[in-house]
């Protein structure tokens, strides 16, 4: 696989030189192979955000280099030509429906592959495509973004991401605020694009059941810094230390636990409701074959 | 933009930042009506004089500060070589055509530009060490007064503090929105103006959106605390007069008498 994504000894201090500096970031380094799912977790105000801020060169690093793909962004990198890389990352961000903006939602979808150069027929099609996509009927194309429901709105928003086809698509918190119906949508949608599109997905997140259920990649941060990288497993593995980084277990293993607590023994700590349910049956096999 | 000060507070315990906030601003006021009375370089010199000690009384480092008023500059230097260009009176020294400069109106150039320097240091100072909500407090108490004639003084303070405890939140809303339009292809402050009218669009439309709906949330929050404009309302946080205040206001009025002495009559 391909490096989609590498951070190499990258630096963001935020307003640099006045009293009010702080750094975000410290001496970051991590690679985001291509294809891969990766979610990146750790409290609030770890520096999450500020992370994925870079790989579309929203900030730029104050010291180190980001490189994504083939494009080296450096502290000395202008805001000229940075669009052939923004097209290449798609991101969407928390709370995506507060950046509609046009009077139909096909407009607003249509905005993006717009600006990076579409015709109006390319636009077109593609912004129909990414209603399919997120599930949008196409009896909204012709109404206003204003008037839809908060979740619908969510949807025409990532719709405008995925319109301009992206090969990496970051998603920061996509499904805070949904009820649980929408969540899943939206992650299965992120899951859907990973597998049939062959998009990069990054995703932000504070849901343990979506990292153990989705990703294959953990990023964990903790003050600015990268703490640990590795599949799922390999990050939850250790309680104690999840909660040390203010984080919570998966569902299915906390569960697993309080089981482990009233004295049932477990092989390993199952971290999706599938392993979970594997651990109970051979449990209950044994238990059944006692009673035989 | 980051460096930019006009307007922004900086936490911390000095002389001025601990002065209550309605002093802060009669002072101020007072300062400008001062300046206003200078006019010849003994006066604009004593001034700048005071200036630099309150600076330095309130803890902010010079150089820093200085940086943070450059952005202002441009407006300066801008009604500055107005006043020089098109003020008459004194010794012609180039002319062509509306345009001349005189000795008079060099004088009166730099007079104008010490005038601006002052007020924009004075309120640059009052605003970075007083919190916006304590400067609403501070305008309340100097406008109490005016309750006699049926203004309506809390309504005012209560506007002004929700306005200013607004703007940064709007500031981040902002830079959301700037970030998620650049990430769709948008380029803010490049291109011809039509260009860049055309760009503001998507980041206005949802700018005001998002305003208000801030305004709907926060007004159903105050009725469901049981907010009413006619209630007679008590203070969390109550600044006094201080013996700060009083030393302050006579080393500032000492300068005024110095000022109106040798100005020129």
């Amino acid at each position: 696989m391909d490096k989609a994504v590498n951070f190499e000894k990258v630096t963001h201090t935020y307003q640099v030189d006045t009293p009010f500096s702080q750094n975000a970031l410290e001496n970051v380094s991590f690679t985001i192979q291509s294809g891969s799912f990766t979610a990146i977790i750790g409290h609030t105000g770890s520096g999450k955000s500020t992370l994925v801020q870079h790989i579309n060169a929203l900030l730029k690093p104050t010291d180190g280099t980001v490189s994504v793909f083939d494009r080296i962004i450096t502290p000395k990198t202008t805001n000229k030509n940075l669009k052939q890389l923004r097209k290449k990352v798609g991101m969407v961000f928390q709370f995506p429906e507060k950046q509609l903006f046009e009077e139909t939602v096909i407009k607003d979808i249509m905005f993006g592959p717009l600006n990076y150069g579409a015709t109006e027929e390319e636009a077109r099609k593609s912004a129909v495509n990414a209603m399919k996509l997120v599930g949008l009927s196409a009896n909204f194309s012709d109404s206003s973004p204003f008037d839809l429901s908060g979740g619908q709105m969510r949807r025409v928003a990532i719709a405008g991401v995925l319109a301009m086809n992206p090969e990496i698509l970051i998603l920061d918190e996509p499904t805070a605020g949904l009820d649980p119906r929408g969540h899943k949508e939206i992650m299965d949608l992120a899951r859907h694009l990973h597998d049939h599109n062959h998009m990069t997905i990054i995703l932000v997140t504070h849901q343990m059941d979506d990292v153990v259920d989705y990703a294959s990649n953990v990023v964990v941060m903790d003050q600015g810094k990268i703490v640990k990288v590795g599949p799922p497993k390999e990050i939850f593995s250790d309680p104690k230390w999840v909660y040390k980084m203010q984080l919570d277990l998966p569902s299915s293993a906390l569960f697993a636990q309080k089981m482990i607590d009233t004295g049932i023994k477990l092989k390993t700590l199952p971290l999706t409701i599938d392993e979970l349910a594997d651990q109970i049956v051979q449990i209950a096999g044994k238990e059944g074959k006692k009673d035989e | 933009m980051s460096n930019f000060l006009f307007g922004r507070y900086l936490p911390g315990e000095s002389w001025v930042h601990q002065m209550s906030p309605q002093s802060k601003l009669l002072l101020s006021f007072y300062f400008v009506i001062v300046i206003f009375f200078a006019n010849n370089i003994a006066s604009y010199a004593a001034l700048l004089i005071l200036i630099m000690g309150v600076i330095i009384l309130s803890g902010v480092s010079i150089s820093y500060f200085l940086k943070g008023i450059r952005p202002l500059i441009w407006l300066i230097i801008f009604t500055v070589l107005l006043q020089i260009l098109f003020s008459s009176g004194g010794k012609l020294l180039w002319h062509f055509g509306p345009f001349s400069i005189t000795d008079q109106s060099l004088i009166n150039g730099g007079f104008i530009f010490i005038r601006f320097l002052l007020i924009i240091m004075i309120s640059t100072v009052l605003t970075l060490t007083t919190t916006p909500l304590a400067i609403a407090d501070g305008v309340q108490t100097v406008l109490k007064p005016l309750k006699g004639f049926h203004f309506p003084v809390d309504t005012l303070a209560l506007m002004l503090s929700i306005a200013l405890r607004f703007v940064p939140t709007l500031m981040d809303e902002m830079e959301t929105i700037m970030n998620a339009q650049r990430s769709r292809g948008v380029d803010f402050g490049s291109g011809s103006l039509k260009h860049r009218v055309k760009a503001a669009v998507p980041l206005l439309v949802p700018l005001f959106t998002g305003a208000i709906n801030h305004a709907e949330n926060l007004s159903t929050a105050m009725e469901a605390r049981g907010f009413t404009d006619s209630e007679h309302r008590s203070k969390y946080r109550i600044y006094r007069w201080q013996m700060k205040d009083t030393i302050s206001w006579l080393v500032f009025l000492a300068v005024g008498v110095l000022v109106l002495g040798i100005r020129k009559w």
